[in-house]
C-alpha cells in the first residue's frame, strides 16, 4: 500500500528509505505551475526570484519528505520542530520572496483572497496573533497525539506550518507591495516581537519538564542513543534559539537598506 | 476566587508535567490480590544461577518477561524505565529490573548482556531451558510466550507488560505498553516506600 505522506509508523527506524508520492507531487506542482506562469509572461525571467522560489520549495520538500519528515511524524520531537522551524523560517519567506508581484496579484485573484492578503499584510497585530495561536496549538500534546497518526493529518499540520510561515513574513515582504507594512520600524520590531515572545512558554516547557510531553515519540522506538527526554530537550532549545538568526539576519537586512536609503536620500 | 482556582490548577498541571507531584497513590493497572514474589531459578548473564525470590527480597523489582529482537515493546518498555531511574539515582541503586529472556534459542547470556547495556547494565538479564523459563513464566502469573512464524525472523509472542514488586515482596501493580515515564516517576516512588512494615 502506498503511504503518500510521512506519518508515524509504529515500527523501529531504518534508514531504509520509503517513497512518499504525495510530498512529490505537493512540491512539483507549485513549481511546475510557477514555470508555466513565468514562460507566459511577458519580458526576461527573474532567475534571482526563481532561485529563491525554488529554494524554498527545496526547504519545503526537505522538511516534508523521508527522513525528516519520517523523523518528524513518528520519532523524534526535534525532527518535529526542524520541520516546523523549516516551513516558517526558511520554506515560507523564501517563496514569498521568489514569488512575483504579477504572479501574486493573479493568484490571489484567482483565488479571491487578494484583499485578505493585502489587508493582513497590513496588520501585523493580527499575523503574529494567527501565526502564534497556530504555533500553540500545532505544538499542544494531543494535537501532535492526533494529527501525526494519519497521513490526512500529518499533511494537514505540515501544509498548516507553511501557511503559518506565510502568515508570519506577510507584513515583511508580502509579494503585493500594497499589502506590506510602511515602517521599517515597526517590521523590524514585529519580527521580534512575533516570533521571539510566545515561542518562550513551549520552548521552556520542553527544555525543563522531567518527563516528555509528547506520547507519540516518548513510546517511539527509540532512533540512536537519544533518550525521549534530551531529544525533547533538543526540540525546546531549537525552538527557542534557531529563530536567532534567522530573525536578527533579517533585522538586520532591514537595518542596513533602512539606514542606506537614508544616507542616499541626506 | 474563580481566578484562584484556575492559577492553582494551571501549577498543578505544570508542576505534573514537571513530574513534581508525587500523590502517593499508583497509577498503573493495581493488582488486586497482591501476589507474592514468584519463585524461580534461572541462569544470569554470568552464567550464575539466579534465585530471583531470594535476590529481589526486600528490594522494590521490575520483572519482564521478553526477548532481545522483540522489534517495538521490549526496547520501549527498557528505555522507559531506564531513563525514568536515571533521574534517581538512590531508587536506580535499590530498584532490581530484571528481564527474562523468552527466547532461550537465540538469546545466548552473551547477546542477552549486550541488549541490557544498551539501557543499563544494571538490568538483570535472565535465561534458562524452555522448561524453566515454562515454569517461571506459569510463577509470575504470565501466559506463556509462543513462537509465531518460522525460519530464523521468527517472533514471539510474550506478556506485554512489567510486574512491580515492592519492598514488601508483593506484586502491587502492572505496567502495559503505553506507560508513560509520568506514571513511572509517581510509581516507582510510591512502590519504593512499601516496605513490610508500613504495609
Amino acid at each position: 500500500m502506498i503511504t503518500w505522506w510521512c506519518v508515524a509508523l509504529e515500527k523501529p527506524w531504518t534508514w531504509s528509505w520509503i517513497p512518499y508520492p504525495g510530498i512529490w507531487i505537493a512540491t512539483m506542482l507549485p513549481i511546475a505551475g510557477y514555470l508555466v506562469a513565468v514562460r507566459r509572461h511577458p519580458g526576461p525571467t527573474d532567475r534571482r526570484r526563481l532561485a529563491l522560489f525554488l529554494g524554498g520549495m527545496a526547504a519545503f520538500w526537505v522538511a516534508s519528505d523521508w527522513p525528516l519528515g519520517a523523523l518528524g511524524a513518528g520519532y523524534l520531537a526535534s525532527a518535529h520542530m526542524l520541520q516546523f522551524l523549516l516551513y516558517t523560517l526558511v520554506a515560507a519567506p523564501l517563496i514569498l520572496l521568489g514569488t512575483p508581484e504579477w504572479l501574486a496579484s493573479r493568484l490571489t485573484t484567482r483565488l479571491r483572497i487578494e484583499k485578505a492578503v493585502s489587508w493582513l499584510g497590513r496588520s501585523p497585530v493580527t499575523c503574529a496573533v494567527i501565526y502564534n495561536v497556530i504555533l500553540l496549538a500545532t505544538h499542544a500534546p494531543a494535537t501532535v497525539e492526533v494529527l501525526r497518526r494519519s497521513q490526512i493529518g500529518s499533511f494537514a499540520m505540515d501544509i498548516l506550518w507553511l501557511v503559518a510561515g506565510m502568515i508570519l513574513w506577510l507584513p515583511v515582504r508580502s509579494p503585493l507591495p500594497e499589502g506590506r507594512v510602511g515602517s521599517v520600524w515597526v517590521r523590524m520590531s514585529y519580527l521580534f516581537l512575533a516570533t521571539g515572545i510566545v515561542a518562550i512558554i513551549p520552548a521552556s516547557l520542553l527544555t525543563f519538564t522531567t518527563n516528555p510531553v509528547y506520547a507519540i515519540y516518548e513510546l517511539a522506538p527509540r532512533v540512536g542513543a537519544l533518550s525521549a527526554r534530551e531529544d525533547q530537550q533538543i526540540a525546546g532549545i531549537l525552538m527557542k534559539l534557531a529563530t536567532i538568526p534567522v530573525v536578527w539576519t533579517t533585522i538586520g537586512i532591514m537595518w542596513f537598506r533602512f539606514a542606506r536609503q537614508e544616507e542616499a536620500r541626506a | 476566587m474563580r481566578l484562584r482556582q484556575v492559577l492553582v490548577i494551571s501549577g498543578m498541571t505544570l508542576a505534573a508535567c514537571a513530574g513534581g507531584i508525587n500523590d502517593g497513590r499508583l497509577q498503573g493497572t493495581v493488582i488486586e490480590d497482591p501476589q507474592p514474589n514468584p519463585a524461580f531459578v534461572l541462569t544470569d548473564t554470568r552464567g550464575e544461577p539466579y534465585d530471583f525470590a531470594a535476590r529481589t527480597e526486600g528490594k522494590l523489582t521490575l520483572l519482564y518477561f521478553g526477548y532481545t529482537n522483540c522489534p517495538d515493546i521490549c526496547p520501549v518498555h527498557l528505555a522507559q524505565i531506564a531513563e525514568v531511574l536515571e533521574q534517581y539515582p538512590r531508587l536506580e541503586r535499590e530498584t532490581a529490573v530484571v528481564f527474562v529472556s523468552v527466547d532461550p534459542q537465540r538469546d545466548t547470556p552473551e547477546v542477552l548482556r549486550g541488549f541490557l547495556d544498551n539501557f543499563s547494565t544494571r538490568f538483570v538479564g535472565l535465561t534458562g531451558s524452555p522448561e524453566e523459563l515454562g515454569a517461571a513464566q506459569v510463577a509470575a502469573d504470565v501466559p506463556p510466550a509462543t513462537i509465531t512464524g518460522q525460519g530464523p525472523d521468527y517472533t514471539v509472542d510474550h506478556a506485554g507488560w512489567v510486574i512491580a514488586y515492592a519492598p514488601d515482596g508483593l506484586g502491587h501493580a502492572i505496567y502495559p505498553f503505553g506507560t508513560r515515564q509520568s506514571v513511572w516517576s509517581n510509581d516507582l516512588q510510591t512502590l519504593a516506600t512499601i516496605t513490610g512494615e508500613s504495609g
